[in-house]
């Protein structure tokens, strides 16, 4: 259980940090807003800190498919509430509606990014269960 | 596959060897029955009490400290704790799926990926059941997938 834990946290960390960085370095672009080199430090904690909710979430047994989309809704809306927290706190942007807004929407590229990322690499770990299951079980019913 | 039995030398205690590539039910469930394991179970409906052979448990759920075995259509309730039928049913087929699951993989049609790691089994009676991430690996042993 530990173990998971720890190593969910890493992908997490890895893959949120490296969404976020793409995130800002497209709005920095964007923007043409120059920023100081503490902000790399504060995407590394911000990643480390929404990483958290992350792999404890992997962690919890889901019943049935549905519970478990409830689980990533809850945990979408936490992840969104932790980022606006570390926006106040690290006093990139101020918290208007607008801001809000685009925080919004990159939590959503963020998320989806990790998401499919993950869902990528388990389809391919599943496509070869599946044809060891097969193979298995064909074995089994020869005469 | 060839059945050969050898003479030990006069010094040496009697032993069995299995060699194969990967040891399918038919063959755990002879080995099992050669040591004498027992994988009798009682199964309990209303009033009903069952002999159960573990060939047609689909999977083993506990429930508010009560442990059910999942027929095609039938639930009867066993009285093991999960662990103790881990433990009993391990060397077969069955592998724990989630903190209160133990799926028997002969009655997997087939696997398909969840977000967040975990994994749908669909069995072959038509249910699904989730594959809790941090039982995957013990599934993939099972079928002889090794991570590094």
């Amino acid at each position: 259980m530990i173990k998971e834990f720890f190593s969910s946290l890493l992908h997490y960390f890895v893959n949120i940090t490296t969404a976020t960085l793409i995130v800002t370095a497209t709005y920095l672009t964007i923007s043409g807003q120059q920023m100081d080199s503490v902000i790399l430090w504060e995407i590394i904690l911000s990643g480390l800190i929404t990483a958290l909710p992350s792999a404890f979430l992997v962690c919890l047994d889901a019943k049935n498919g549905r519970i478990l989309l409830l689980l990533w809704l809850v945990h979408f809306l936490m992840i969104f509430f932790i980022t606006l927290l570390l926006i106040g706190f690290f006093g990139w942007y101020e918290i208007t509606a607008f801001s809000v807004l685009l925080t919004f929407l990159a939590v959503v590229v963020i998320y989806v990014f990790t998401c499919v990322t993950h869902y990528i690499v388990d389809r391919r770990h599943v496509a070869l269960m599946n044809q060891k299951l097969k193979q298995r079980y064909s074995d089994n019913k020869r005469p | 596959m060839k059945i050969i039995i050898e003479s030990p030398q006069p010094d040496e205690e009697d032993v069995v060897i299995v060699r194969c590539a990967s040891p399918d039910q038919k063959l755990i469930s002879m080995l099992l029955s050669f040591q004498n394991v027992n994988t009798e179970l009682t199964g309990y409906m209303n009033d009903k009490i069952v002999r159960l052979n573990y060939h047609d448990i689909y999977y083993f759920e506990a429930n508010e400290n009560r442990v059910f075995a999942y027929y095609h259509s039938e639930v009867y309730e066993i009285k093991h704790k999960l662990y103790e039928l881990e433990e009993r049913f391990g060397p077969l087929d069955f592998v724990r799926c989630s903190k209160s699951m133990i799926v028997n993989m002969e009655k997997i049609e087939y696997l398909s990926p969840l977000f967040s790691g975990k994994m749908e089994a669909h069995l072959k009676n038509d249910e699904k059941i989730v594959i809790s991430r941090q039982y995957v690996h013990n599934l993939k042993a099972k079928l002889g997938i090794w991570e590094v």
